[in-house]
């Protein structure tokens, strides 16, 4: 017993040197073959060939023989809101309004969630502070993959400001987590509390381009997100905090506070009131779907959401949130919006080409196109369908998981080992 | 007064006239007149041993280490004869001895001018345990639970010696100084303060901007260390990372950074993974240290490198760490850390080979006065 933990504890410390190894020869260049290539960007290709060269799709087009074989391909999957972060750790207490801070400076990429992800198709995901502040900071877009250093994964830092509505940043007049010590204790403490604080904190950085004197900490992040140029995404899950979000975003239209760019995250009720949603021009990121509809902060999610919304066409993204249960992994959500009357070719962009638009990083991933990076989603049979599974995936060329029969689970030598 | 004469397993020796009276001066502070210790083996540093060898000590300092055939060059002066092995003291490049545990300021994360000096206890009974263990030179730093701890000290085990008494500036941008009840809770809170700090630095942190005061970095799993390195290199931070018990999975941009490493304390119970990181900082030429724990036995320093040894460190990497690449990385190698001629008398007499956990401190020399061991 003694010998083998210790044996295992030896292989475990080997694990990075074989990456470091590993790494050097890395093989980044495949022909990939399928049936159906589904490219996200025009038609599906029957019998199509992919070229990857070094890490990026060289040519897309009919071929047959290639060296990595599957029933389907489609781009990589993109997580809006992923959510692995460092719990209490990622979002900072000290201030219910924290537009500077950078969900890039909490980033743990040693995280097994990471590995899960990729294994499960997510190839390029944002991370978001955790929902306890009001305005918790920035996001960041990075592969769920490849090398060592969160830097070297990062596609685009500060994508958004994140921030979030509903009982989340109001949970209690204590910490979010951990107990005071002292008098310390956090504001605010209801829904109308987290309102005001979004209100103020616009008002507040609108006033400040006249009077920079009364400039608060995160004012320049405030005036590209009033400006347009950050997008705004708050976490609403009930149709009470949808319609605040949205509210706000009209009130700093009509005050000629500038022109923000709304995306409500987790809008599990955005069915109630759909019109809303197209008044604004906001997009929304779905939540898991959930076998009862059940979700957070008494929100009910029907499953003919994500249809609803496409029929009215307001942007539209599928999230997996981290689950560790299989069914709510983002690779099966399109499946459950298509039971509820999405159409494939929308369900497949709800989690590739959209995402990738809404958080600007469509230059470089979310399409199987020639020059992208080459992440990709090998299936055994139709996408998203309960029969089908991942077979594959390639992040940046980096095979990390193996199609081939008799591979092993982690053909990724770049695969995550926790310090955890 | 020790009793030289009563040394054990020593006899004390004239080459020539100044008989016993030698011995009174040789027990009094430095500065009085030369004497050398003879023993077979002497460990000038990891590489080089010296057998048969006398190591001659003049004001303090160590004159020469003489071999067999050079011997006649102390001829006259008094000898300590000792049956063992001799070497340098050791170094703990971090630890938190004799601070009574007051090594934090709880409510303030930013105490650049804070210095553990002011708490450093020069009497506490933990200093002769560390002398006794063959520890002569430590640094006593703040401990990891602010973000800007404060200011570490670098000081003898005996005689109230300060070598340095502004030696890092201790920066935590590690979980250990996250707290629920002030700023920062959370790390992009924390990196933003820094960011904050070095945008416009003052006093030490100036001196940190400015390349003149080196760091200690307190990270421990990979991700605080990715950080640390990521805000090292965009302040130039010159240094030493601590408690990065995983960073030889980065060894490569460890060494890429420049920062030097400050690993353990290891003992029996460290999981391999820590110590094939120590293997990996070294196979890329990351220079080593050794740092105590707050609690930790000074003996533990020792073991660390025997643990890593054992581990498959080479013997001389190891007892480098311990010694003169510890005083290289606290920028006093020409001071302590080897036995060569200049660097302080400060030496160890072991019962045998220093890294054998056999072997006992039998007797210690600082600044070339007698400080422990004999019949006392």
């Amino acid at each position: 017993m003694t010998l083998s933990v210790v044996t295992c504890a030896a292989l475990l410390a080997l694990v990075p040197v074989q990456n470091d190894k590993a790494n050097k020869n890395e093989r980044r260049s495949w022909t990939i073959t399928a049936e159906r290539v589904y490219t996200a960007a025009g038609d599906a290709i029957e019998d199509g060939e992919i070229v990857v060269q070094d890490g990026k799709i060289r040519a897309v087009g009919k071929g047959g023989g290639g060296d990595l074989k599957a029933y389907a391909v489609t781009p990589g999957l993109i997580d809006l809101s992923i959510r692995i972060d460092q719990g209490f750790r990622s979002v900072e207490q000290s201030n219910e309004i924290t537009p500077q801070v950078r969900a890039l400076d909490s980033l743990d990429v040693y995280d097994e969630a990471w590995l899960r992800a990729a294994r499960g198709g997510v190839t390029t995901a944002m991370v978001s502070v955790p929902d306890r502040n009001v305005i918790g900071g920035l996001s960041v877009v990075l592969k769920t993959a490849g090398a060592a250093r969160a830097a070297e994964r990062v596609v685009r830092p500060d994508a958004v400001l994140y921030g979030a509505i509903g009982s989340a940043p109001s949970s209690a007049n204590h910490p979010a987590f951990g107990r005071p010590d002292d008098f310390y204790s956090r504001r605010p403490t209801t829904r109308m509390g987290v309102e005001w604080e979004w209100r103020k904190s616009l008002f507040d950085a609108a006033v400040s381009r006249q009077d920079p004197k009364r400039a608060t900490p995160g004012h320049e992040q405030l005036h590209a997100a009033l400006d347009g140029k950050l997008p705004l995404m708050i976490q609403a899950w009930a149709s009470q905090d949808i319609r605040t979000a949205v509210f706000l975003v009209e009130e700093a239209r009509r005050e000629g506070w500038g022109n923000p760019t709304l995306i409500v995250d987790a809008a599990a009720e955005a069915w109630r009131e759909p019109q809303l949603l197209v008044r604004s021009k906001a997009a929304v990121v779905l939540p898991p779907f959930s076998p009862e509809g059940r979700t957070r902060d008494g929100a009910f999610f029907a499953l003919d959401t994500a249809a609803k919304l496409a029929a009215l066409e307001v942007p539209l993204a599928l999230s997996g949130h981290n689950a560790t249960d299989l069914e709510s992994r983002l690779c099966y959500q399109p499946g459950y919006a298509m039971r509820g009357g999405l159409s494939f070719d929308a369900a497949l962009a709800a989690v590739t080409s959209t995402p990738a638009r809404l958080v600007g990083v469509d230059a470089r991933v979310g399409s199987i196109k020639a020059g992208k990076d080459a992440d990709l989603v090998l299936w055994s049979g139709e996408p998203f369908q309960p029969t089908s599974k991942v077979i594959g995936v390639l992040v940046d060329g980096r095979l990390i998981v193996d199609p081939r029969p008799g591979a092993s689970l982690d053909a990724s030598p770049a695969a995550s080992n926790s310090n955890k | 007064m020790l009793s030289l004469a009563k040394f054990s397993l020593a006899t004390f020796a004239c080459a020539a006239a100044p008989a016993f009276g030698a011995a009174q001066s040789f027990v009094a502070p430095q500065g009085e007149g030369a004497f050398a210790v003879s023993a077979p083996h002497v460990l000038v540093d990891g590489k080089t041993v010296v057998n048969d060898a006398l190591v001659v000590v003049e004001h303090g300092k160590v004159r020469e280490v003489l071999d067999a055939k050079q011997k006649s060059k102390a001829d006259g002066l008094p000898v300590v004869a000792h049956d063992g092995w001799v070497s340098a003291g050791m170094i703990a490049a971090r630890s938190h001895l004799a601070t009574r545990g007051e090594v934090e300021e709880p409510k303030r994360a930013l105490n650049p001018q804070a210095r553990i000096l002011d708490v450093v206890d020069f009497a506490h009974p933990e200093l002769q345990a560390a002398l006794r263990s063959g520890i002569t030179t430590i640094v006593v730093a703040p401990s990891d639970s602010n973000l800007i701890a404060g200011q570490s000290a670098i000081i003898k085990t005996h005689g109230r010696t300060v070598l340095d008494a502004d030696a890092h500036l201790v920066i935590a941008p590690a979980g250990s100084a996250l707290r629920i009840n002030r700023e920062p809770t959370s790390y992009p809170g924390a990196m933003a303060m820094l960011e904050r700090e070095f945008e416009r630095p003052m006093g030490a942190v100036a001196d940190v901007a400015a390349g003149k005061l080196p760091v200690l970095l307190e990270v421990q799993d990979r991700d605080e260390l990715a950080r640390a390195l990521d805000f090292a290199a965009k302040h130039k931070l010159k240094g030493a990372l601590s408690h990065a018990s995983l960073a030889g999975e980065l060894a490569a941009d460890v060494k890429k950074s420049g920062l030097s490493a400050i690993v353990g304390p290891f003992g029996p119970g460290t999981a391999p993974r820590p110590l094939d990181s120590v293997l990996a900082l070294a196979k890329e030429s990351v220079p080593l240290a050794f740092g105590l724990e707050f609690g930790s036995a000074p003996e533990e320093l020792r073991w660390s490198a025997v643990m890593c040894a054992r581990r498959g460190l080479a013997n001389d990497h190891a007892w480098n760490a311990l010694t003169s690449h510890a005083a290289a990385i606290l920028g006093l190698e020409k001071r302590v850390g080897t036995l060569r001629a200049g660097c302080d008398a400060d030496l160890v007499l072991w019962s045998g080979p220093p890294l054998e956990l056999t072997s006992r401190v039998k007797g210690v020399f600082v600044g070339g006065v007698h400080v422990w061991g004999g019949q006392q």
